[in-house]
Order: structure tokens, then sequence, then C-alpha cells
């Protein structure tokens, strides 16, 4: 486990990209945008989810949210994940639209350019146009291939928990975490205090977007603590950071990286059954933000698919808990499609992980460059 | 060389030089641990070598023709494999290469030719087994909503349990006939006779039997858990790999009674509780790991498994991997008895279909599936096994001798 401190994490998580690039150092002709400022929402289903427990007739009451959006949607019934089997390989193969096979824990950037950059690149977009929020704490680098100045702010929304509550419970043992005003000031406090490290500074340029994005985070993990509906996961906080992104910043391409149905690992089915349905809601609840947001509502495209299967029932080690055996029931997956414009039906013929950026650059209206992946042409 | 004469004279022959690297390294890497290997894992080594030294150079150039292409696609250079061992750079190479899914499948065609060969010696000297899978009795189902994924395979056999029974002694008769003690029955191979408990301690059915109690091990677990934080505070690991690397070198002090002396029986836990997975945290998943890991290795002639209720997780325990989730977490713990259901579910079947895949087991052992304090059971197993051809509902103590009849003990 990485033990990343706060101002790591922050020069991580790409929240000081400065808007340097934003110039007309980039300009370009552009190929058309399906509509101007039409966003893309790419949703990794994600941790890990057999085909057996969503779209199949059993496994439809796992997935009551996605089940009931799919008639208005389109489905992509065979994708496949012909890349590397781990979480960020695979996320990484979506985002830059060529396989990857880079180091499976983060500890490397993708190997060749990302959505994120092309987007920013060839749309002149500025920073706050193109975000990463991972519940995967592996994923710091997920943002660019290159200088993280030029591609998406990643935002690890669990990293900036657990330092927060690590340091309640270091300072107040005694009280521990069920205190939440202690937590909540705590938290804040963390918020507040100096930015202005490695980083951070790069925001000096831009002191408006640094208390907006701080204001975000805040407000975020104040949900978090005071929140109705009471979140106890990783994932739960990723989608109120995501709305909060959401609601600030309007991004137009954004990637939301769920990651609790990985719990499969521990060897409980019914914690790994929670977790899908879990995920399920927090995609209904994002598909509703997207309807009621006027940033977004009828001009976006919300892509949902899983970045792998696990292990099926027969022939492996040990089922469900893992998702590196290289059988089918680890590379099939599907795609979801939603938003304004897309005609409803079902796909049958095979497509892949790497056409999703392929498909999200057209959307946007720039040059798919280095992306191999083809577009899925249904969708246009 | 801490292996048998009789591979050692097969290496000495130049069996490796002549087979491709991957499978050569993998294969040397496992013999180097030759004391740390089950009886079963020992004799399955030595009938492969022994194999393809007798085989001849054109059947086995035949057989690894195709692992030999894969590797030269893959880029393997034959000096960086050797006999240095497997490592992480090895396992690194191999997972990120294009070609490693083609890699798995060639090798699993290649123990797809082989195994069967090696099956037909063990085959002919096949023993009877039993495996006894209990689960705890408050879970939340009848017994026609238990096994259901493999009720299909076998038959659900009414028991006469009297309702005046009590639960507590409705294992020890099963199991024991009564009260459980260390009886001096015959005498078997050693490592044949398991007790996998995901809850506490079960007096042991026979002298000789290995147990492994969930939370008997709460010290030992417990001090493993100390020993990756501190691991992982101090160092910057950078994945499972270099993790798993970093805790070979481990100093922790053994847990206490046999799995504590018995460096093999040490070896066996270590690797069972730093998997990676649950096992640390979450009781069946202990029991279920430690019973498909044994079944694999050790090829057990007599398992219980014995699941108990899992706890509910407390929320954000996934930053928590190694912590203990009682003393992390002010929140309450609670039983999580519907959960627990749907877990033991599956791993009713992983363990059936684990033992299934090995000669030794199929046809010639019976499954006696037990839910404590219920009047039924689900039996699979071949047709002579006893319980399977009575007419009357057996009491827990018919079952009991049942089983030591089959077993022969």
């Amino acid at each position: 486990m990485l033990r990343f401190s706060k101002r790591w994490f922050l020069r991580l998580a790409g929240l000081a990209i400065a808007d340097r690039f934003q110039s007309g150092l980039f300009a370009r002709p552009l190929p058309p945008a399906r509509q101007p400022g039409h966003k893309v929402i790419i949703v990794t289903f994600g941790g890990g989810v057999r085909y057996e427990e969503t779209f199949t007739d059993a496994g439809l009451r796992n997935i009551p949210r996605l089940a009931e959006l799919q008639p208005n949607a389109h489905f992509f019934r065979n994708c496949q994940n012909s890349g590397v089997l781990s979480h960020y390989n695979s996320t990484a193969s979506i985002v830059t639209g060529n396989w990857q096979r880079v180091d499976d824990f983060g500890f490397q950037r993708p190997a060749s350019p990302t959505v994120f950059e092309a987007f920013r690149k060839g749309a002149g977009a500025k920073a706050s146009d193109a975000w990463a929020i991972c519940t995967n704490k592996s994923f710091p680098l997920i943002g660019s291939s290159g200088d993280p100045g030029a591609g998406a702010n990643v935002l690890l929304p669990k990293q900036l928990l657990l330092d927060a509550v690590e340091e309640v419970i270091r300072k107040n043992p005694r009280q521990g975490v069920a205190d939440r005003e202690n937590v909540l000031r705590q938290l804040n406090g963390i918020l507040a205090e100096g930015y202005e490290g490695v980083g951070w500074t790069v925001f000096q340029q831009s002191r408006q977007l640094d208390q907006e994005v701080r204001t975000t985070l805040t407000r975020g993990l104040a949900e978090f603590i005071h929140g109705p509906e009471t979140p106890t996961s990783g994932d739960e906080l990723t989608f109120f950071l995501t709305r909060e992104v959401m609601r600030e910043f309007a991004p137009r391409l954004l990637l939301v990286n769920f990651w609790d149905m990985d719990v499969a690992h521990w060897g409980s089915y019914s914690l790994y059954l929670q977790a899908i349905t879990k995920t399920d809601r927090l995609c209904g609840m994002l598909w509703e933000e997207v309807q009621s947001n006027p940033q977004y509502k009828g001009k976006t495209t919300l892509l949902i698919l899983p970045e792998l299967g696990r292990d099926g029932d027969q022939n492996t080690s040990n089922g469900f808990l893992n998702h590196r055996s290289g059988d089918p029931s680890c590379r099939n997956a599907w795609i979801l499609a939603l938003g304004g414009g897309i005609q409803p039906g079902i796909t049958e013929r095979p497509v892949a992980h790497v056409d999703v950026a392929a498909t999200a650059a057209e959307i946007l209206g720039v040059k798919r460059g280095a992306i191999t992946g083809r577009v899925l042409s249904e969708i246009l | 060389m801490p292996w048998s004469a009789a591979i050692d004279q097969v290496i000495a022959r130049g069996l490796f030089d002549r087979i491709p690297a991957t499978f050569a390294t993998y294969t040397y890497d496992r013999l180097r641990e030759w004391d740390l290997l089950f009886p079963a894992e020992q004799g399955y080594f030595e009938r492969l070598l022994s194999l393809l030294d007798r085989s001849g150079p054109a059947a086995v150039a035949r057989v690894f023709s195709p692992l030999a292409a894969v590797e030269e696609n893959m880029g393997v250079d034959r000096r960086s494999w050797n006999s240095n061992g497997f490592n992480l750079g090895h396992i690194d190479f191999l997972q990120r290469s294009p070609h490693y899914a083609e890699w798995r499948r060639v090798i699993s065609a290649i123990f797809a030719e082989i195994d069967p060969l090696l099956e037909v010696e063990l085959g002919r000297n096949g023993r009877p087994r039993l495996v006894i899978v209990t689960s705890p009795s408050e879970l939340p189902a009848a017994p026609d909503r238990m096994w259901t994924r493999i009720a299909q395979r076998g038959k659900r056999i009414a028991l006469n349990v009297p309702e005046s029974l009590d639960v507590k002694k409705y294992l020890p008769t099963l199991l024991c006939g009564g009260e459980c003690a260390a009886t001096n029955g015959t005498s078997r191979p050693p490592y044949s006779m398991w007790h996998i408990s995901a809850g506490g301690p079960f007096p042991p059915f026979h002298t000789g039997e290995v147990h492994l109690s969930y939370e008997d091990l709460t010290p030992y677990r417990d001090s493993l858990m100390a020993a990756v934080r501190n691991l992982l505070k101090e160092k910057q690991i950078a994945g499972p790999q270099q993790l798993s690397a970093e805790l070979k070198n481990l100093k922790v002090v053994p847990p206490s009674g046999v799995a504590g002396t018995d460096a093999l029986l040490t070896s066996f836990l270590r690797s069972v509780l730093l998997a990676g997975n649950g096992t640390l945290l979450i009781n069946n998943t202990f029991a279920e790991w430690a019973a498909v890991q044994l079944i694999r290795r050790a090829r057990p002639e007599r398992l219980v498994v014995s699941f108990s209720v899992r706890n509910k997780l407390k929320p954000f325990s996934s930053l928590l991997i190694y912590s203990d989730q009682e003393t992390s977490s002010p929140v309450e713990t609670q039983m999580d008895t519907l959960g627990t259901h749907v877990d033991l579910e599956v791993f009713y079947q992983y363990i059936w279909q684990e033992c299934e895949k090995y000669v030794e087991y199929r046809n010639n052992t019976a499954y006696l599936f037990v839910g404590e304090g219920m009047d039924e059971m689900l039996v699979i197993g071949p047709p002579d096994f006893p319980l399977l051809g009575m007419n009357a509902e057996p009491d827990l103590a018919a079952v009991h001798a049942a089983a030591k009849e089959w077993l022969g003990t």
C-alpha cells in the first residue's frame, strides 16, 4: 500500500494543472464536434465484474438501474478487453485507445497519449475541462501520458479522505472516526492548509480556480460526513465529488472510475454483489445528475463499461475472486451508451475497450491522433 | 540438492536444457523449495520429470514446441531464465507481454496432455476419500435453499435428528460419533487428514489430523497484520508482486502448536494468510482458500471444512486491508448471516469443484454438505458410499459410522 503524502497526492492529483496549454499553441483545424460544447462522461463500472452478474437473465437483478436505462440506451453486447487484465492497464487502455502494457499498479503513465490530452490539445480546452475522478488509489498518473499539465485533473477522493481520517485517528485515537464533527473539522483543516508547495502553486495564476477546487473538495467531503445518504465506500465518495466537479466546473470530458466491486478479492460473493448493486445505483444517480444539470442535459454522452471481468467459476483457481486467468469471463464485457442523440438499440458486432477513446474524441470533435481504437459509429 | 536422487539424475541428464525456458525455470523454482512441498506435490514432480526424462527428445520436443514458439515471439532470453529461480522480473515480463494469453493457453495445453498420463498411475492406487463441509446453525435458510449450486450432483438425505438434541452436540456426533478426541486409528500418511475451521478450535478426530482454526490463529494473524503494516510504512512497495517478495522475508513469530513447529505447515499457513485476498480479514475466506490450496497441494484423504458466520464489514474497510476491523473502527460489530449464506453457496461449489479437478478425488470421494442442526444434508458420492444406499433416515451417529467405514479408519 502506498503512503501518499498530502502534498504529493495533490501534486499527482493534477489539481494544479495550469492553463498554460490552453493558448493557441495547439490551435489547429478541428473536426466538427457533435454539438458545440457536447460532453462525454466515461464511467468504468469498475473493479471487475462478470457478465453473468450483470446483463444476463440472472444478473439483471443486480443492476436494476442500468436495466431500467437500457431500453433508452444503445447497448454494445460484445465488448472485448484484449489487453492486460489489471485495473490500471485496462482503464488506461480505455482512455488512450491503445492496449496498455505498463506497470499494473499505476507507477507509470500510460504509454500513449490519452483522450484527455487529445481533447485538451485538439480543442484548446482549459485544465478544468478534463477530469478523472478515481476510486482506485493507484490511478494518479492516468490523466496523461506525459506532461500532467496537458491532461486531466486526476482526483483520488478516497486517498484524500484516508489521509484526513488517519490524521484524526492519529491525533485523537480515543475519539475514533465516528466523531463526525471532529472529522469534519480535521478535513477542513487539511483542505485549508498550505497548498503553496510543488504543483499547487501553479494555480497562482488562477486563484479563483484554486478556491473553487478547494470549495468543491470541502463541500464534497462535508457531504460525505453529513449527507443524508451516509456514504460508506470509496465509490460513493467518488460519486459525490464527481457531482461537485460537474456542478462547479462542468468539464466536457470526465472519467469516473468506480472500483468497490473489487472487494471480490476478499472472497465474499455477497459483498461483491452488493458492490455491483451499489455501483448500479451510483450510475443511475450520475445519469440523474446529467439529466438535471443544465450544463449536461441533452448534450452529454455517457459511456458505461466494466474495465474487465473476473475469472469464471470453472477451471480457475478461485472463480470470482480474481481476474487474471484470461478466460472469456475476464475479457467479455459490454458498453451501455446513453445520451442525447443516441439511437436506442443493441449492437452485436464485437467492439473493444480501446474504441471508447476513439468515440469520445469523435464526439468531442478532436482528431484521434495516436488512438488506434475504432469509433462506435452506431452512437454517432 | 534438497530433492530426491531420482530428480537429481534427471536434471543431470540435461532435461531442463531441452525444455522451454519459462517452463524449466518455473519447475526448477518449485523444486528448490522441496522441503516445503507436501508429499503429494513431491510425488507429482517426480512423476512429471520421470515421464519427460523417459519420453525421448522427439516426444518432448513435440509437446513443448508450441511453447518454444510463443517464447520466441515473446523474446524470452534463455540467459535470463535460469536456475536462479522465478523472479519478479519474470512475472512482470510474462504478464505484460502481448503474447501472455497465448503463453497461458499453450501452458494449459501442455498440462492437458501430460497430466492424464501422470494420472493413470495415481488412479490405479486410488483410495476412498471424504470431504465434509459444515455450515453454521445461524444461517437463515432452510435445507431446500442450501447447496443450490451443486444439489443436482448429489442426493439430499433426510436425517433423524432428535428435536431435543443440543445443537452444540450436532457436529461432534456427526464427525466423531459423540465426544471428539484424538484416537489411535489406522495409521495414515502425513498431511492426509485435515480440519479447517472458520470459527473456533475443534477437538481432533484422529491422531495426526492437522487442525487450523481461524480463531485459534488470532494472535498469529494479528502479528502478520502488524508486520505487514510496518513494512508498508517503512518501504515504498510498488505493488503486490513486490509486496509478496518482501513478505517472504518477513520475520514473524510462528503460530503456537503444530503449525508453528512444522516448517511445512508454517509455510503453508503463511502462504494462505498472505495470499493478498481476504484470508486475514474474513473467516470463511480463510477456510475456503486454505481448503482449496490444501486440495490442490496436499490432496488430503479426509478433509473437514467448517464454515462460520462472517461479520459485516465496516465502513471504508477497504482502506484498511491489513488492519484489524474490530479495533480500527468503533462501529459495532454485527453478524451478517444472510451475506454468509450467499457467500457459502459459492464456496460449496468451489470446494467440490476443486476436488473434482484431480484424479485422486474423482469417482472415489464422498462429499457431505452439512448444515449444523439441520435434519437434511447433501451427499455427493459414488453409488457405493453407504449413506446413498440406506433406506431409513440415518441419525448422526450412523453418518459418522458410514464415513468411518468408507475411509476404513
